[in-house]
């Protein structure tokens, strides 16, 4: 039995064990025995994917009763990759959660049993290699997700309304998926991955089941326009949980649309990648938009999810246009970044979801405009939240930066080959690409800065900010674990960097190029270099260099600083007051008011000013009430119509289905006739 | 000698089953239908019977005997058992009026003859050719089914309905091996026995089992 298998199999035991705990371990262990028994579920999972992301194979084989193949476990080097990642998050989700899930419907017993088994279905997803076992381990995965969205549920009606959306746009998703398997597999005669890549390219039955597959993947990955639940649900779910969905679970899908692209359709018209390109760059545009306008912390870091995945599809879209013009060099190194995108954004949003549960946890308000001043009476979650953001915001030193550092090189040096115009399609896209990446990164570094800055510095708006604690220590190491991965990956780029490019080389597409090998290199550990393209980036070096200089400036400005003592300044014109009031500051929705009067065409909001006046005077005004709401155009202009059309329809049919078991009968009876007529015919 | 006799036997019997079938279309009264419902098990076991005779199998012989027991006796009594006095009384206000039902039982015998001739073809033997009885019977049944508004007049649809498919399986296959026979029988009874009690309670509870106010509770 080589390792791979042993690890599945000691996954799928410990899953078992984990739920057996969470069900029969007392209330006053419960989280923590199951949270450990989960962290142990996830440590396995992240072994097993390293060692089948470094090469070793092992095949796990479940023999099953219904008249179909065995389900087959045999994760390859880039599902190794993914199960890696996913499990990563896993673990630090479960240390969080032993600490912030012990009491109240989030530690309850039903909310710890589906935990495992989200985490097992999310582990299992990237190991299986035929689609029957894909889709099964893809509805435990939902399955698990749904019943921990729901645990707050009674207490709360909004979490309801977004359980039925995420049940109903995952059921959208999964019967898209589907129905892409059941092409392939109707057409090339197998369910397992190797017999549906022998379907003939550029057929039709290709080309409907790759646009199945994207509006399917692309559901889960939060992409445009099939991105409404994530609003609704990753701000309703418990923190870690929302962690756990948007840093692992979303990634999921991107696997899923990696399979497709990379794997099983590697020859892809060109038309695919442009289709993949206009699908991500606009959730990237969208997304950043809405969360650079939010003033919840937790929609704020959903909505950035969205970008970030488009951002993603951006690279997997441009490398699809970019290798079917024969330009391999890019191509591979668009896809390794769309790789370390997913990779980085797993370690920087779960670091950002869990920095807001624990904010959650010591203020229970996730409402920006309430909070600030954090940073002094929360430094570990304000530090490890502030590494989150910069990763976030792509700042240098974190792994946001190294991958999409490496987006924009493939992308502007993509159009030509040997000093060549590729073709006329990747010129203009490629620039536009560039453009778009280039406004996303501005609005997202406004965002993040807005994110942090009203969060954590400045002072408290509302007492509950300021009382509030530092969280417990079990929550802070999985804070600290999350924001020491953003920089591990930041700096020490190199490793990984060999890891993703190897598992692009070994499949599909890519061990098809020559130059698969070759399109990234790394320099020590530290740095990364791209031959294909003539580029090179050491972060680490870059971080001593600017140290070097910048070093020497700031002793020389506290040691001017220490010359001149500090000078108390007063208000010079305080107008009746004397000090600013925490009021006076700035608010999330203040921050953000000139955006939202720029894209005022795309946003659409709705603002709602109501003054009191005092007594009969129409000059002194007593309160100002200032209410402004920005919805989800798609959510209105398009889901909301086709949701009441359903409904109109809904109630006209009711008439044909009134209970009445005669007229059930009656159907039943004209259809038999008919179809007796139509046979005899 | 037995030859010259069979087909009119098989006519006989067949015959009386889409009778028997008519009829209980246009009976109104639970007594009557439960009477009708034991002729045609009668008629059903004949005919099982005379083609065993004329098969030489012995094996029919047997089943007809289970036939006789089950759907000649045992489900009509099980069906008229304590409602003795009741199932007079109790008498059916159809959906359809008995002249408009009997027309569209003649409708749907001449449709099950043409899509038998269609579908399978009416072949030579006698038995073949007596096939669409079975089809036929098994419309009528659906049409019980339909028209009914009690939850018993709907059982013997449902009955209606059963001893039409198996008609149909004497007569073009000559019978399903007696094992399956005997578990299907049983299977019935089983079916009406809960129906039955279901009924009862039915009735219990709201006063009457008329099919209709049922939809009350979903609404």
């Amino acid at each position: 039995m080589s390792a791979v298998t042993a690890g599945l199999l000691l996954q799928l035991t410990l899953a078992a064990v984990a739920v057996t705990i969470a069900l029969l371990v007392a209330p006053a262990w419960r989280s923590r025995a199951t949270g450990l028994a989960s962290a142990a579920l996830a440590a396995v999972g992240l072994a097993t994917g390293l060692a089948a992301m470094t090469g070793a194979s092992g095949t796990l084989t479940i023999p099953v009763v219904l008249p179909m193949d065995a389900l087959t476990l045999s994760p390859d080097r880039l599902g190794g990759l993914f199960m890696a990642v996913v499990s990563a998050v896993g673990l630090i989700v479960s240390l969080f959660g032993m600490s912030s899930a012990r009491r109240g419907p989030e530690g309850s017993r039903t909310a710890w049993a589906a935990m495992p088994v989200f985490l097992v279905g999310m582990q299992l997803v990237p190991a299986a290699a035929d689609s029957v076992s894909f889709l099964l381990a893809w509805e435990i995965m939902t399955l698990g997700s749904t019943v921990l969205l729901l645990a707050d549920h009674a207490a709360r009606a909004s979490v309801s309304s977004a359980g039925i959306w995420y049940s109903a746009m995952s059921q959208l998703s999964f019967f898209f998926i589907l129905a892409g398997f059941a092409v392939l597999a109707g057409a090339t005669g197998g369910t397992s991955f190797t017999a549906m890549a022998t379907v003939e390219p550029g057929s039709f039955a290709a080309n409907l089941a790759f646009v199945l597959f994207v509006l399917g993947f692309g559901g889960k990955a939060e992409l445009v326009p099939l991105h409404v639940w994530v609003p609704r649900v990753l701000p309703e779910a418990p923190s870690h949980v929302s962690a756990a969905m948007s840093g692992a679970m979303v990634k999921i899908g991107v696997y899923g649309a990696l399979v497709v692209c990379v794997r099983l359709l590697p020859e892809a018209p060109a038309w695919w990648g442009i289709m993949i390109m206009v699908l991500g760059g606009a959730s990237a545009l969208y997304g950043i938009l809405q969360a650079s306008v939010s003033s919840d912390l937790k929609v704020l870091l959903a909505y950035s999810t969205t970008e970030n995945m488009g951002l993603v599809f951006l690279g997997l879209g441009a490398s699809m246009l970019l290798r079917s013009y024969d330009a391999t060099a890019a191509a591979d190194t668009a896809l390794v970044a769309a790789l370390l995108l997913a990779v980085s954004h797993a370690a920087f949003k779960a670091t950002l979801f869990l920095g807001a549960g624990a904010v959650i946890h010591a203020t229970g308000e996730r409402n920006l405009d309430r909070l600030g001043g954090l940073g002094r009476r929360m430094p570990w979650t304000a530090a490890a939240f502030g590494i989150g953001a910069m990763g976030a915001a792509a700042l240098p030193i974190t792994s946001g930066f190294v991958a999409e550092w490496m987006l924009l090189q493939s992308l502007i040096h993509g159009g030509r080959l040997n000093g060549e115009v590729v073709s006329v399609a990747a010129s203009v896209a490629m620039p536009l690409a560039v453009a778009v990446i280039a406004l996303t990164a501005g609005l997202a570094l406004l965002t993040f800065v807005k994110a942090y800055g009203i969060a954590f510095l400045a002072r408290p708006r509302s007492p509950e900010a300021a009382d509030a604690r530092e969280v417990p220590v079990m929550m802070r190491l999985a804070l600290a674990l999350g924001a020491l991965m953003v920089l591990a990956l930041g700096l020490l780029p190199g490793p990984i960097s060999e890891a993703v490019l190897a598992t692009v080389a070994s499949s599909g597409a890519g061990a098809a190029s020559s130059s698969a090998d070759t399109a990234v290199a790394a320099i020590g550990i530290s740095g990364v270099a791209l031959p294909g393209i003539g580029a090179v980036l050491d972060p680490l070096l870059l971080t001593i260099l600017a140290a070097l200089v910048g070093i020497p400036v700031l002793i020389a400005i506290v040691l001017s600083a220490a010359k001149h003592p500090a000078r108390a300044n007063d208000l010079p014109w305080g107008g009746g007051g004397s000090r600013a009031r925490p009021r006076m500051q700035y608010t999330a929705t203040s921050y953000a008011e000139p955006l939202v009067r720029v894209f005022d065409d795309v946003l659409k909001p709705t603002r709602d000013v109501q003054v009191t006046h005092v007594g009969e005077s129409r000059y002194l005004v007593e309160r100002v009430q200032v209410e402004q709401k920005v919805t989800d155009v798609f959510e209105t202009r398009f889901y909301r119509p086709m949701l009441n059309f359903l409904q109109r329809f809904g109630i006209v049919v009711r008439h044909v289905a009134n209970g009445s078991i005669h007229r059930y009968l009656t159907y039943s009876f004209t259809a038999l006739l008919i179809v007796l007529i139509v046979v005899s015919l | 000698m037995f030859d010259s006799v069979y087909a009119q036997l098989v006519g006989l019997c067949t015959g009386a089953l889409l009778l028997t079938s008519a009829l209980m279309v246009w009976r109104h009264t639970l007594l009557a239908s439960i009477r009708l419902l034991s002729a045609q098990g009668l008629s059903l076991a004949a005919l099982v019977a005379v083609i065993g005779v004329q098969e030489n199998e012995v094996e029919l012989l047997f089943v007809a005997l289970l036939i006789i027991a089950t759907k000649g006796v045992g489900l009509p009594w099980v069906l008229a058992h304590e409602t003795e006095a009741g199932a007079r009384a109790i008498k059916e206000a159809p959906r359809l009026n008995p002249t408009a039902s009997l027309l569209i039982v003649t409708i749907l015998t001449i449709l099950s003859y043409i899509v038998m001739s269609q579908l399978i073809g009416l072949g030579t033997s006698v038995t073949s050719h007596a096939a669409p009885i079975g089809l036929a019977m098994v419309l009528i049944g659906f049409l019980l089914l339909i028209s009914r508004r009690r939850a018993r007049s709907q059982l013997i649809g449902f009955l209606l309905l059963d001893n039409g498919i198996a008609t149909v399986a004497f007569l073009t296959s000559g019978g399903v091996p007696i094992l399956l026979e005997f578990a299907v029988s049983l299977d019935v009874l089983l079916v009406v026995v809960i129906l039955y009690v279901f009924a009862g309670r039915m009735r219990n509870k709201f006063g009457g089992t008329d099919v209709d106010q049922l939809r009350e509770l979903h609404d």
